[in-house]
């Protein structure tokens, strides 16, 4: 998940070297703003990352190099991220009654359409929206599954959790995503057919 | 037995598993023949491979951070690491004076070796 030259830069920085910093920052800023940006969306996402890069200057001395620079930098993310949802209430999260079925609206131009290839902005901001109605955790667990891409050991040493915790706040995260899409897309059917 | 709710959320995050392509074995072949038997499992099953492909586009997708970001972080920490210094350099000189003071009072008895 990070290269030799990360580390080497990180263990530059940790002894003040603020050159090696800078390199850092230009070579990870993106990541830091994007996990923000999924986490949070676009109104906090900046802000948060700021808070994010002076935490890991202020920290970095306490990086030893036994993981990974990046997976460093996505806990100080996460949990940055977290402590500002944290501040908020639950709200917004959407409650599962359990007896309607979360469906997606079948795309316009039939299973052949490959919808994905390009997502429209209207598409991106109900994504976005929906990703809002998931709990904080399991929106973190969500994000870095199946937007960064990582393995449940790396979630699950990112988020400081066990493995198994990993995995079930990303089965929760994904559940109540598609809760949430469907409800923004007004999808969800009930069960037997009935819109619920 | 197992509440409706609960059960219908576990086969919710089943199925999620499976669109996801996280099951194996026996519990794989289990779901695969639900989704193949019952049409609302199968739309679900569908859905969920619709959000997770949006989700991997959208994850794929280059963000740069605002430039403000960098120049801010880049910024402080030039400033922090300044100040860092000049708190090292203003402590050394200040113990600095304080052995020559001590050292003027004649309150210390060792020598330094011809100097302070």
């Amino acid at each position: 998940m990070s290269s030799a030259p990360d580390q080497a830069f990180a263990i530059r920085a940790s002894r003040g070297d603020v050159q090696a910093f800078r390199l850092l920052v230009q070579e990870h800023s993106g990541l830091v703003y994007r996990v923000a940006l999924r986490i949070l969306g676009v109104e906090d996402a900046q802000d948060a990352s700021q808070e994010v890069w002076i935490r890991v200057w202020r920290n970095i001395e306490s990086f030893r190099g036994d993981s990974a620079f990046s997976t460093w930098l996505y806990r100080i993310t996460v949990n940055t991220c977290l402590s500002v949802r944290r501040k908020e209430s639950r709200r917004g999260e959407r409650e599962y009654s359990g007896e309607a079925m979360p469906f997606l609206p079948e795309p316009s131009g039939g299973d052949a359409d490959p919808e994905a290839a390009v997502l429209g902005t209207e598409r991106r901001e109900e994504i976005q929206a929906a990703l809002g109605h998931v709990r904080a955790e399991h929106r973190a667990a969500l994000v870095l599954r199946h937007m960064e891409g990582l393995s449940y050991a790396e979630i699950a040493e990112v988020l400081e959790v066990p493995d198994g915790t990993a995995k079930g706040w990303v089965s929760r995260g994904r559940a109540a995503m598609l809760i949430a899409l469907a409800e923004e897309n007004h999808g969800v059917r009930e069960a037997g057919g009935a819109a619920g | 037995m197992m509440p409706a709710g609960e059960q219908h959320w576990e086969m919710l995050e089943r199925i999620g598993a499976y669109a996801a392509d996280e099951l194996e074995g026996e519990e794989a072949r289990e779901v695969e023949r639900l989704v193949f038997e019952r049409p609302e499992y199968r739309r679900l099953a569908e859905s969920y491979a619709r959000m997770l492909v949006m989700l991997t586009t959208l994850g794929n997708e280059p963000v740069e951070a605002p430039e403000a970001v960098v120049g801010y972080a880049i910024r402080r920490a030039y400033v922090s690491a300044f100040m860092r210094r000049a708190e090292v350099f203003v402590g050394a000189l200040g113990r600095s004076y304080i052995d020559a003071f001590v050292y003027y009072l004649g309150l210390r008895q060792e020598s330094y070796g011809g100097g302070i």
